[in-house]
């Protein structure tokens, strides 16, 4: 049974200077949810860096070397035929080819790692704390579990931060 | 202590050390030590020239070779110092102010690039096989109308007027700015760079085709003025990162942050892959028609100087690309500098390519000359960018992308 | 970041983001005003025709076209270039404007993605249909077969195949990337159960949780780096297409950056025909501000000024190439039978342009508008000259014949038109035109509204 501190902001500064002192005094913050990207709370937060242009780099050198593979495979050793008079390994025609699976590669992968790491898909199930966040609220969520009387603390701050609608909560 | 608070202490901060700047002035003071750096080059270069003369005997093609390469070369980084101006005047973009006194420097070499430049009147029986007379050549007699000595040399006093002009003019608007808050040369500066494009637009594709493709009198392509033009932007943006590192170590520039150099060298990178695109095309176009009147071009390259012909594409793009993907690589100056610094070779051996086939034939290698050639050119022209630098203070004032400049996030 | 005064705002009105969220979300929780199913039906009733040309075509066979010896691509051909073109406008505005932090691109990027994905949809008709026996059109993909072949990989042909559904597939994830969050919004919002189940499951079960916008945003950059060499490539292979040819008039190495250069030419300009009028049909004028209507003029002066000195390179080159064939060729485009294609090409796309230096005119609507329309025209006659000026004179003078397009074909090119603006009425009454999460974005750097720390 997770006890949780629900709180919104109507701007996000008030919630950037939030997080920052929540995170200085070492409360465990579980999530905090916007209607855009603010910038900097990543950073606030210390969240990792995405791993997701690695997955895309060596997505994409996958797709290059099948293209390219594939191509000369099928035209120097399968079946070569002199087509135009090209070299059967005819490197500049294969490129554009290889280019495109490249890209094509790369851009699929980091799509279905990044659904996959963010557990979204079509019929995914996720929590809607505030079906304003994707209006104009700014939502932050904070772990109440492990020490039982933070939530004055707690309150303490985010009411200094302008934050409105400052509850406990059960998830069930 | 707030965030807000934070906020503004530190915006009080970031004005006061504007403020100082403003005072300060940031003034460049050429040292004899880097005087005499400069002037070693030139020396080590003629003593290098003199030692090829006594090993290698240069006949006079390789050495008019030479002088016109390197004309090219420092040419196309000075040109791109206005360019890089008037380019991102008219874009209006904001990020590029703090740093607008280098390119603005490297584009006062222009003078003596027109000096060098027709220099080449002593020099066209070498250069150029259209000069000559009585060839009972068709070909190139259909193009005299276009490629005859009076209309080139025309021309190219035409180019220079343009670029010398327009580029003196972007300068002087600069310095207005300086002086006066009034915010009519910002605009006045707008319609210079406007103009500006349109002369170079044009002028950069003929002078391209009169200087460089007109060396292999036979051959044409349509990209060429195009692909010239890529060249020119990659050593330009090369240039203005290694200038803006050395004056750093120097200890100037500290208002100059990763962010300004996380941009340019997203333009190394970014501008290098169109490089490529540009190259291939030219290229596999050719290849794939097959025609005869066309491939000998490359087919003199490739089976010529094989080995030049992929270390241009590997030291131009593969290099570039593999060395500046991730984010810090371009945020990092050593980093960006060693890249910037290997990319300008590369440009000079792709317009060392371009010119000594056509001009020497098989028999071209590099050698002392070459070299030699290229720090005397250097050393001078080094000399007249950082003199340039002196002339003016190195943080502009009164442009109304300042701030912005200031506190510019990549 | 801060952003200096002398820029024009991004938003005007003074907006907040509930405000914001509303003016975007209207259009699509009211009901529709008659324009709206005027033009739906209008737009319907050419792609029927279209539907039905299509398939007499498939029926008949080609010869219920108009092509015949030597010109085997006529207006087929020049409508998949045309639509391609059109399509690399989207792309370059959320791509190409993303890696250079332009940030007025946030209020006609998602309408500028849909276009493109609508427009390609409209390309890749003609490469179906123009084939001779379309029902086979699988046999383009390189599959294991009973026929023991494989596709020709070095034909620029087949590398369009490629090109283009890499460019349809990647075009297609970054807008559903990018709507996901967006359609977060409309699953908030809206009262009706069915409505809120089925904008649930598009919205992929989106939060708004920090950790997924941080990856979002990587995402929307990384892919925006990818997609951005796509708008390079896709064109210079379709360009390929002629380039790679020995006929005079399209064997030339300026075609790639050339036909790239014109098709983001037109696709501004098919982007402003269409953002002129929704954004006074759906009252986001706040949001599409002349500004942003300048701006994208600017890029159209750009491009079109690049377009026009290529086609200078390409008559100066024809003269010092010296080949009588290729000097013929220019000569014929300018003063034989298709002169007139000639000239409404350069007037529309060379001289009408260039009224752009002034800002008065770049700032007023209906002459936007007309000129959009201009350029569309202009861009496909640019095609049309090309193909069919190329094929119908070329080496041989006993070959040379002329074209003339069936109303099969005319047909056809309605029916794309019908289905491209039926899939944009579509797409504004159903989903947000405007990035609601991006636009917010720039709220507070941009807008009209007084930042709190401003005072």
């Amino acid at each position: 049974m997770k006890r949780y501190i629900s709180a919104y902001f109507t701007d996000e500064e008030n919630l950037l200077s939030a997080t920052k002192i929540l995170k200085e005094k070492n409360i465990p913050i579980l999530d905090v949810l916007t209607p855009f990207p603010v910038h900097g709370l990543d950073k606030i937060l210390e969240l990792k860096d995405s791993k997701l242009p690695t997955v895309g780099f060596i997505a994409g050198a996958i797709g290059t070397l099948f293209a390219f593979g594939f191509q000369t495979w099928a035209f120097v050793v399968d079946y070569p035929l002199f087509i135009g008079g090209k070299p059967h390994f005819a490197i500049p025609a294969f490129i554009p080819i290889t280019f495109e699976v490249t890209v094509l590669f790369a851009a699929f992968a980091m799509v279905f790692a990044f659904l996959f790491r963010s557990r979204l898909g079509f019929g995914a199930k996720n929590k809607i704390h505030d079906e304003r966040i994707t209006d104009d609220r700014f939502l932050i969520i904070i772990d109440a579990d492990e020490k039982d009387d933070h939530f004055e603390e707690v309150k303490a701050i985010l009411e200094l931060e302008a934050a409105h609608n400052i509850q406990l909560k059960e998830n069930n | 202590m707030n965030l807000k608070r934070l906020i503004i202490f530190n915006s009080k901060r970031i004005i006061s050390l504007y403020k100082n700047h403003r005072l300060m002035d940031n003034n460049y003071i050429l040292s004899r030590k880097t005087k005499l750096v400069f002037l070693t080059l030139s020396v080590l270069g003629i003593l290098l020239i003199a030692l090829s003369f006594l090993l290698e005997n240069p006949g006079s093609k390789q050495i008019w070779m030479n002088i016109l390469l390197n004309n090219l070369f420092f040419l196309f980084i000075s040109l791109c110092g206005a360019l890089f101006i008037a380019l991102h005047k008219i874009a209006h973009s904001g990020w590029h102010v703090i740093i607008k006194r280098i390119p603005e420097a490297l584009s006062t070499f222009l003078p003596f690039s027109a000096a060098l430049m027709f220099l080449l009147i002593f020099g066209m029986h070498d250069l150029y096989h259209w000069s000559h007379h009585d060839l009972h050549d068709p070909i190139i007699e259909g193009k005299s109308a276009y490629l005859n000595q009076p209309f080139f040399f025309i021309r190219m006093g035409i180019y220079f007027a343009g670029w010398i002009g327009l580029s003196y003019l972007l300068r002087r608007n600069s310095v207005s700015q300086d002086l006066s808050e009034d915010q009519k040369h910002h605009k006045q500066g707008r319609i210079l760079a406007a103009l500006f494009m349109v002369f170079f637009a044009i002028s950069s594709s003929t002078m391209s085709w009169d200087w460089i493709m007109s060396v292999d009198p036979h051959w044409f392509s349509t990209l060429f003025g195009w692909y010239v033009f890529i060249g020119l932007l990659v050593s330009g943006i090369a240039a203005i990162i290694l200038v803006i590192a050395f004056l750093k170590t120097q200890g100037y520039l500290d208002f100059v942050n990763k962010e300004h150099l996380h941009d340019l060298g997203k333009y190394l990178f970014g501008f290098s892959i169109f490089w490529m695109y540009l190259w291939f095309f030219q290229y596999m176009l050719i290849w794939y028609s097959h025609m005869p009147e066309e491939t000998i071009y490359f087919a003199q390259r490739l089976n010529g100087f094989p080995i030049l012909f992929f270390l241009v594409v590997i030291v131009n793009f593969l290099f570039p690309f593999l060395a500046l993907m991730t984010r810090n690589s371009k945020r990092n100056i050593k980093w960006l500098s060693m890249v910037a610094f290997i990319v300008l070779i590369g440009q000079w051996l792709n317009i060392y390519l371009m010119l000594s086939p056509g001009i020497i034939g098989e028999s071209a290698r590099i050698g002392f000359i070459e070299i030699g050639s290229v720090c005397l050119y250097l050393g001078g022209f080094l000399f007249v960018v950082f003199n340039a630098l002196t002339k003016k203070p190195l943080l502009c004032k009164n442009d109304p992308f300042l701030k912005e400049s200031f506190h510019y996030e990549s | 970041m801060y952003v200096s005064p002398i820029r024009e705002p991004l938003i005007k009105g003074q907006k907040t983001y509930s405000q914001i969220t509303k003016d975007i979300v209207a259009p699509i929780e009211g009901k529709p005003g008659k324009a709206w199913y005027m033009g739906l039906t209008l737009s319907l009733s050419a792609m029927f025709i279209g539907l039905a040309m299509m398939g007499y075509t498939v029926w008949q066979g080609i010869g219920s076209w108009g092509l015949n010896r030597t010109i085997g691509w006529g207006w087929g051909i020049t409508n998949f270039v045309w639509w391609v073109g059109i399509g690399h406008a989207g792309t370059f505005i959320s791509a190409i404007l993303l890696l250079f932090r332009q940030k007025w691109r946030t209020s006609i990027n998602r309408s500028a993605e849909a276009m493109t994905i609508f427009a390609i949809m409209c390309a890749g008709i003609f490469p179906l249909i123009h084939m001779g026996r379309p029902l086979l059109a699988f046999f383009v993909f390189p599959y294991p077969n009973t026929r023991g072949l494989w596709v020709n990989f070095n034909s620029p042909l087949l590398w369009d195949v490629f090109a283009i559904t890499t460019y349809l597939l990647v075009s297609l994830l970054f807008w559903y990337m990018g709507l996901i969050p967006d359609i977060g919004t409309m699953r908030d919002r809206v009262a009706s159960k069915t409505k809120k189940y089925i904008y649930g499951l598009l919205s992929f079960g989106w939060t708004g949780s920090v950790k997924h916008w941080q990856r979002h945003e990587k995402l929307s950059l990384i892919l925006a780096g990818l997609a951005a060499p796509l708008v390079l490539s896709v064109h210079s292979i379709v360009s390929s297409d002629f380039a790679t040819a020995i006929i005079p008039g399209w064997h030339t190495t300026i075609f790639p950056p050339y036909f790239v250069a014109g098709a983001i030419f037109s696709g501004f300009a098919m982007v402003l025909t269409l953002l002129v009028v929704t954004r006074k049909a759906l009252n986001l004028e706040n949001y599409i501000t002349l500004s942003h209507i300048e701006s994208m003029n600017k890029i159209i002066i750009a491009t079109g000024s690049i377009v026009g000195i290529a086609y200078l390179t390409e008559l100066f080159i024809s003269w010092y190439s010296g080949v009588e064939y290729e000097q013929y060729a220019f000569l014929n485009r300018a003063t034989g039978p298709y002169w007139w294609a000639y000239a409404i090409m350069m007037t529309c796309n060379v001289i009408s342009p260039q009224l752009l230096w002034f800002r008065k005119l770049r700032r007023n609507l209906v002459f936007t508008f007309i000129l959009s329309i201009f350029i569309n025209i202009g861009m496909w006659f640019e095609r049309f000259v090309i193909i069919v000026t190329s094929l119908h004179r070329d080496y041989l003078p006993s070959s040379w014949s002329m074209y003339k397009p069936t109303i099969v074909e005319v047909g056809i090119f309605i029916g794309t038109l019908g289905i491209f603006f039926s899939c944009f009425l579509l797409f504004i009454r159903f989903f947000p035109v405007i990035a609601i999460a991006e636009i917010k974005t720039v709220v507070k750097s941009s807008s009209e509204k007084i930042t709190k720390n401003e005072s």
